[in-house]
């Protein structure tokens, strides 16, 4: 047998081989590429139809109508579930064991979650295109033109952020029932944030809470680069880009905290 | 290095948090190219012993190294020599046999063009050809076992860990998994390292045998030196008459300590071992006893286990406890 220290995959094979298999499992069953698809969709459908009047409220100005202002929250909520349903991919995985196998056959166990990001990642991208068609074709606009690939430049990073807190999560509860964990956090923080109007509409203790609310940062600057008129940029950048390395961190002792376990 | 190097273990101890010492300072010593048979009762500390040296647990206190690398400090370097199948197969459900290959090839770097060669190659190994594009959720019992042992294989590991491969395998399984391991020793020289509970899976394949009971090993060596080590064969008789009971006892106790046996019939150690069968014959000639049946038993690994513990290995785990997470 060999003899060399070379021996075994990279941390880009492993990666590699991890993505492939999640990404080749929720394209081939379409109980896991649905729901995906569903819940943006179902928000944006159900908002853009039932809520297009808002945009008659005193201060609502949004140059890409009501389409466009949902569309922004829901490729923003779209990124950051994508990111949750990775935990859950994570923790399914430790609780039938198959997490084993990934641990035996990596050198460099980052590699593996790096794989499960990639996969988040592509399903995401998946998610993104089905969302942004539905979008144009119920008329969204994009006044911003290019300027809006600032937009997917933070759902990437919110996409990121997403899958390290859940992963997580996932790696120090290692099962399943951990599911609330990863969603209600997740859930609270994008629902307490402007959704419906512009943070300028919105008062009381919403508003309190919008404010201090990172989601606020990303939808406004996300809004802003749809029409053209770039704002809290940099704030919006800075803190996807803290909640990355914060995350990161999180998740790296989660997976510390798997390996001890066994 | 990997190739002249086999497994090192040294005071090892593993200990769980507000939980028990699983295992309890063992030495091991494993060979390259040797299959070596880890036997002992649920909770024994066995599964616990294999996590720690495939470096899926880190170890409390002592030292193990693995094909020449330490468990503790250089897990990526263990984990490139070793392959294993442990007790619950962990396979993907959704995936196929092949699909299987394809992610373990690729997770241990296999160049494109090798991973189909070497995937297909281990898949006719094991007989799985002809299921191969079917989802392993469907398979057998028998059939994940074979492929769980393919894919621990796909890299040409130079040490084997196998956790209890055969339990809950019907005996054709069994024997095909015992001629696959035998065949990887004989003709790739890979080590072996298996945990089992199945005394006649230890005798059939081990070189050598090491028994573990609560943590710490017990008694290790072939099996037939184990065996040796109790020695003496015990002789067990079947009176042709019931009033005989007594009086076939009285017989036997001159040739050696009483042991367990069915209720209708005596049976004793030979003290001085089978040698002293004829002049059993003769003693019950002598004494009028009429025999309905004679058998004599050579000692069994179950008899060393119950020599060094006291206990019998047949059933020992549920005295214990049986605790998963301690093997």
């Amino acid at each position: 047998m060999s003899s060399s220290t070379d021996r075994g995959g990279s941390f880009v094979s492993v990666a590699h081989g991890v993505a492939w298999r999640n990404l080749h499992n929720h394209f081939s069953h379409p109980m896991y590429y649905i729901p995906s698809l569903v819940f943006p969709l179902l928000f944006f459908t159900a908002f853009t139809g039932a809520l297009g009047a808002l945009t008659d409220l005193p201060g609502f100005e949004f140059e890409a109508g009501y389409e466009g202002f949902q569309y922004v929250f829901v490729l923003i909520q779209s990124a950051a579930f994508g990111g949750v349903f990775t935990g859950f991919a994570i923790a399914r995985d430790f609780e039938t064991g198959f997490a084993r196998r990934l641990l035996l056959a990596a050198p460099n166990r980052q590699g593996i979650i790096a794989g499960y990001a990639l996969a988040a990642l592509g399903r995401w991208v998946f998610t993104a295109l089905v969302v942004t068609g539905v979008a144009f074709a119920a008329g969204m606009t994009m006044p911003g033109g290019v300027g809006v690939a600032g937009l997917y430049a933070l759902a990437l990073l919110v996409n990121g952020a997403g899958i390290l807190f859940a992963s997580g999560v996932a790696m120090r509860m290692r099962t399943v029932q951990a599911g609330p964990l990863m969603q209600t956090p997740v859930f609270l923080a994008l629902f307490l944030a402007p959704v419906y109007v512009p943070l300028a509409v919105l008062d009381g203790w919403i508003e309190t809470v919008a404010r201090f609310n990172p989601f606020t940062a990303f939808l406004e600057a996300g809004r802003g680069f749809l029409v053209g008129r770039p704002t809290t940029v940099g704030l919006a950048f800075g803190l996807a880009v803290a909640l990355l390395v914060l995350f990161g961190w999180w998740a790296h002792r989660g997976l510390r905290s798997a390996e001890s376990a066994g | 290095m990997s190739g002249r190097h086999g497994i090192e273990v040294v005071e090892l101890v593993r200990e769980f948090p507000k939980g028990p010492r699983a295992v309890d300072g063992i030495d091991l010593h494993v060979a390259p190219g040797e299959i070596y048979g880890f036997l002992g009762p649920n909770g024994a500390g066995k599964s616990t012993t294999v996590l720690v040296l495939t470096t899926l647990l880190p170890l409390t206190s002592g030292s193990a190294r693995v094909a020449g690398y330490d468990v503790a400090t250089q897990g990526r370097y263990v984990r490139a020599e070793i392959g294993a199948a442990l007790q619950e197969a962990a396979l993907d459900p959704l995936l196929s046999a092949r699909e299987h290959m394809r992610l373990q090839t690729t997770l241990h770097g296999l160049s494109r063009s090798d991973r189909k060669v070497r995937g297909e190659e281990l898949l006719e190994r094991v007989g799985l050809v002809e299921a191969a594009d079917r989802r392993v959720g469907g398979y057998s019992g028998g059939m994940k076992r074979r492929l769980d042992l393919a894919l621990a294989l796909v890299h040409r590991p130079s040490i084997l860990f196998l956790d209890e491969p055969t339990t809950g395998l019907d005996p054709q399984s069994r024997t095909a998994l015992w001629d696959e391991v035998a065949r990887l020793t004989r003709e790739d020289g890979v080590t072996v390292f298996l945990t089992t509970q199945y005394l006649e899976e230890a005798d059939a394949l081990a070189d050598r045998v090491g028994i573990i009971d609560r943590g710490r090993i017990v008694a290790e060596g072939t099996p037939q030196a184990l065996k040796d080590e109790i020695g003496r064969p015990s002789v067990e008789i079947v009176p042709a008459q019931d009033g005989d009971h007594e009086a076939l006892a009285a017989v036997l106790s001159r040739f050696g300590e009483s042991v367990p046996a069915l209720s209708q019939s005596v049976a004793v150690r030979l003290r001085g071992g089978e040698s002293e069968l004829a002049e059993v014959v003769r003693a019950l000639d002598g004494a009028g006893i009429s025999v309905s049946q004679l058998r004599l038993h050579a000692p069994t690994l179950d008899d060393v286990f119950l020599e060094k513990t006291g206990r019998s290995l047949e059933g020992a785990g549920s005295e214990h406890g049986g605790d998963e997470s301690a093997g």
